[in-house]
């Protein structure tokens, strides 16, 4: 069965992570994805994890700067629904590809710039690492951590939610399209990418009426769903008081501890009676193998999760059964075990299309099909 | 102009976060969004801005889906839809007369989504689950806390796994829409809060079984290399790099006072930065101490390497406030019918031809029940009784007793 996206092509000159990986989300839609990369390669090849975010394309090494590679990409564009870059503004201006000027000569083509910033913001020309992206829009002030002040994310969180508003924004254009037939500009950057995720926390309200609003801000040391994560003999888990299931016995219970409030009054309980309470918790955690206390919870309707490391995911039996383990043959290492595609769709399946290609291994193929 | 999503109809029967935020943003495109909200009011309510951070520029229609009536409201409007979009768990949708089969009963070419917790089958799809679980799941709160220098896992406060289903739901729901606008044909999709973890640590892999590279937090949460990380300065301040390449190493380093570092053998290339990477913030991080933030970030400019001083957020008020930020639209503010003036992120996409909207303030409950109905072809006589039998509710005099907001 083909894919949603089966017979569009994208064209995609973005490094890093959030245009990638976005490309991603649609390549394995179906999208027929050439990488377009200058001579040597795309710079951020050299990070290990780029083979996962790089699969499921074709690539085209070419440089942009010469006339050759200049006649080759002006025919590539003529056979292009989508094109994805991410450079700063004003980088493809310089390179003769511009929005304007493609728009002009290809005016169905659907153009996503993702930079670090909004073109016309005051850090539109400023680098655009994740990290620095993660400081400038106060994600790291946000988030609490082991010592007061900024905390520096793992995850490259601004990056992680561009890559989504790049897949948003053109799939959006591309159903725009179906009825007004033109392509458009749509932009978007890190910088919103880090906004997206604001949408819990940041809100200005002239009158506010809801105490959980303190239970939902930055404490020191760190609140809210902080509360739940416990130590194990063997490691860590997290607990969490709701399920969508009737529990058969209490946490407590399993935990044996007998004179356990139940968890609602005890979350109504002051501050120093809750803290004392989860002490004994604490304790009793301990005497408990980490898997065995997650066994023993949800074989009692209880949420719970083990907190593992990012690889020990691909041994996890709910992540096999959506279907998510999947192994992927690439071209530098060999046999590797990757994420899977996590859009599940029964009328246009999603599926990996193939394992990141090697710089410029189709140039030969693409050429022929161009006709150069 | 019109918008990008001009004309399509999303019918949103979740509740809490994962299910509304996906509909807020295909909302935030052009869609119309209709929120079937319980009589009682979303189990969120309480909490005013998570609440508000997945509900704006819907209308709203509360109904009891568990009295006939109200089932057969609800189908109605799915009859007039494009999109069914909601987060029940197992067997729910099914249990009410909403499933796919329902639905497509009603409108054959509905895109039907629904967002779970685990999955559609497996081990534990019977479960509900909160963001926390797939924070665990994932590894991230592994890699986020330095659980491998010894420290406790930390929780990301920003609930990014519900983001992450509800953004999930919204490529595939688009995917599915754009499938349908060129044969014609619906379908259904689903996502999870379990993938959705997942993704935010895909560039993890296994090569022939084993773990592949991957950078990690030193223990004071500093960064990911001494090159690439946050640095105290003098005052107590901050100041966070990215010298990655060679050249922005060296300069940082004739920068700080310590050029001679960048000859040393152990720091020559980004792999020995790696290995050495205590030795090299041992001797970074004095030096860094002995100026203020604004003082290195103008040197730093000056002399071309990245940097950034981290921006407080005041609690999140100040981003909200900030002129560029508000001049870009990335700001959105509206009217709350209850709690006055609000702000929080405006657009986060911009579309040059088809612009996207960033509707209204979050509704109350049932706020439209009426307008719909009358849509829907019910007469005022009919509407009153519905209201008057609680399976509908539209909002009276007695509002401010029975909701939050």
């Amino acid at each position: 069965m083909p894919g949603a996206l089966d017979g569009v092509r994208i064209l995609d000159l973005s490094w890093g992570i959030a245009g990638p990986l976005g490309v991603l989300l649609l390549a394995e839609q179906g999208a027929d994805v050439i990488k377009v990369e200058p001579p040597g390669g795309d710079p951020f090849r050299a990070y290990d994890g780029y083979r996962v975010w790089n699969r499921s394309r074709r690539s085209l090494e070419v440089d942009l700067k010469s006339d050759r590679g200049e006649e080759v990409f002006e025919k590539l564009l003529g056979t292009a629904d989508v094109l994805v870059e991410s450079f700063r503004p004003g980088v493809m201006e310089r390179l003769g590809f511009g929005y304007e000027t493609v728009h002009a000569a290809h005016p169905g083509i659907i153009y996503l710039s993702c930079p670090a910033y909004p073109d016309g913001h005051r850090y539109a020309q400023r680098p655009g690492y994740d990290a620095l992206v993660q400081a400038s829009s106060g994600q790291m002030w946000e988030q609490p951590g082991w010592r007061t002040g900024p905390i520096f994310l793992h995850m490259p969180m601004p990056s992680m939610g561009a890559f989504y508003l790049i897949s948003t924004g053109v799939l959006a254009a591309l159903i725009a399209r179906e009825g007004t037939g033109q392509g458009q500009h749509v932009t978007t950057s890190l910088y919103q990418g880090a906004m997206l995720y604001t949408t819990q926390i940041w809100q200005h309200l002239e009158k506010s009426n809801a105490p959980l609003h303190e239970l939902m801000g930055k404490t020191y040391p760190p609140g809210v769903h902080q509360g739940m994560i416990f130590e194990c003999a063997d490691g860590w888990v997290h607990a969490s008081i709701m399920s969508g299931l009737t529990p058969t016995k209490s946490q407590d219970a399993i935990l044996g501890l007998d004179d356990a409030p139940d968890p609602f009054t005890f979350m109504a309980l002051p501050a120093e009676e809750r803290e004392a309470f989860n002490a004994k918790r604490r304790e009793k955690f301990k005497e408990w193998k980490r898997d065995e206390i997650v066994a023993a919870f949800q074989e009692h309707n209880h949420a719970i999760e083990a907190i593992i490391t990012p690889d020990e995911q691909f041994a996890h039996p709910q992540l096999i059964a959506n279907g998510m383990v999947k192994t992927v043959v690439d071209p530098v290492v060999g046999e590797t075990t990757q994420l899977g595609t996590p859009l599940h769709m029964f009328g246009t399946p999603t599926a990996i299309q193939g394992p990141q290609p090697m710089p410029g291994q189709h140039n030969d193929e693409i050429l022929k099909e161009l006709g150069l | 102009m019109t918008l990008a999503l001009e004309g399509v109809r999303l019918i949103d029967f979740g509740q809490y976060l994962a299910g509304p935020f996906g509909p807020m943003v295909i909302g935030d495109l052009g869609a119309e969004v209709i929120k079937v909200e319980p009589v009682t009011g979303d189990g969120m309510r309480m909490a005013t801005k998570p609440f508000f951070g997945c509900q704006r520029g819907k209308r709203d229609i509360a109904l009891n889906l568990k009295q006939p009536r109200g089932l057969a409201i609800a189908l109605e409007l799915v009859g007039t839809a494009d999109i069914v979009h909601h987060n029940m768990t197992a067997g729910v949708a099914t249990k009410l007369g909403i499933d796919y089969a329902d639905c497509k009963a009603v409108k054959p070419d509905i895109v039907y989504c629904n967002t779970w917790a685990y999955g559609l089958e497996g081990p534990l799809a019977r479960f509900g689950g909160l963001d926390p679980l797939y924070q665990a799941s994932s590894g991230l709160e592994h890699e986020s806390g330095a659980v491998h220098e010894g420290n406790t896992p930390l929780y990301y406060r920003f609930g990014m796994c519900d983001a992450s289903n509800a953004m999930l739901s919204v490529v595939a729901v688009l995917g599915a829409l754009y499938h349908r606008t060129r044969t014609g044909e619906g379908q259904e999709v689903w996502t999870s809060l379990f993938d959705g973890g997942a993704i935010y640590t895909s560039d993890a892999h296994l090569v022939g079984g084993q773990p592949a590279p991957r950078p990690h937090l030193d223990k004071e949460l500093m960064g990911v290399g001494a090159t690439y990380r946050l640095y105290r300065t003098q005052d107590d301040d901050w100041i966070c790099v990215a010298s990655v390449t060679d050249d922005d190493f060296r300069t940082l380093c004739t920068v700080v006072g310590v050029p001679h570092i960048a000859d040393d053998a152990r720091f020559a290339t980004a792999a020995s930065r790696v290995e050495h990477r205590r030795q090299l913030e041992s001797v970074l991080e004095p030096r860094f101490l002995t100026k203020t933030s604004s003082f290195w970030t103008r040197t730093f400019d000056d002399a071309g390497v990245p940097n950034e001083v981290p921006f407080d957020t005041r609690g999140g008020e100040a981003p909200l406030f900030d002129s560029d930020n508000v001049e870009l639209g990335l700001v959105a503010r509206y009217e709350h019918l209850v709690l006055g003036s609000m702000r929080q992120f405006g657009e986060l996409i911009g579309f040059s031809e088809t612009p996207a909207l960033v509707g209204g303030p979050p509704p109350l409950v049932g706020q439209d029940t009426r307008t719909i109905l009358h849509e829907l072809g019910h007469k005022d006589p009919e509407i009153d009784g519905l209201i008057a039998d609680g399976v509908c509710y539209e909002p009276d005099d007695h509002y401010a007793e029975r909701f939050a907001n």
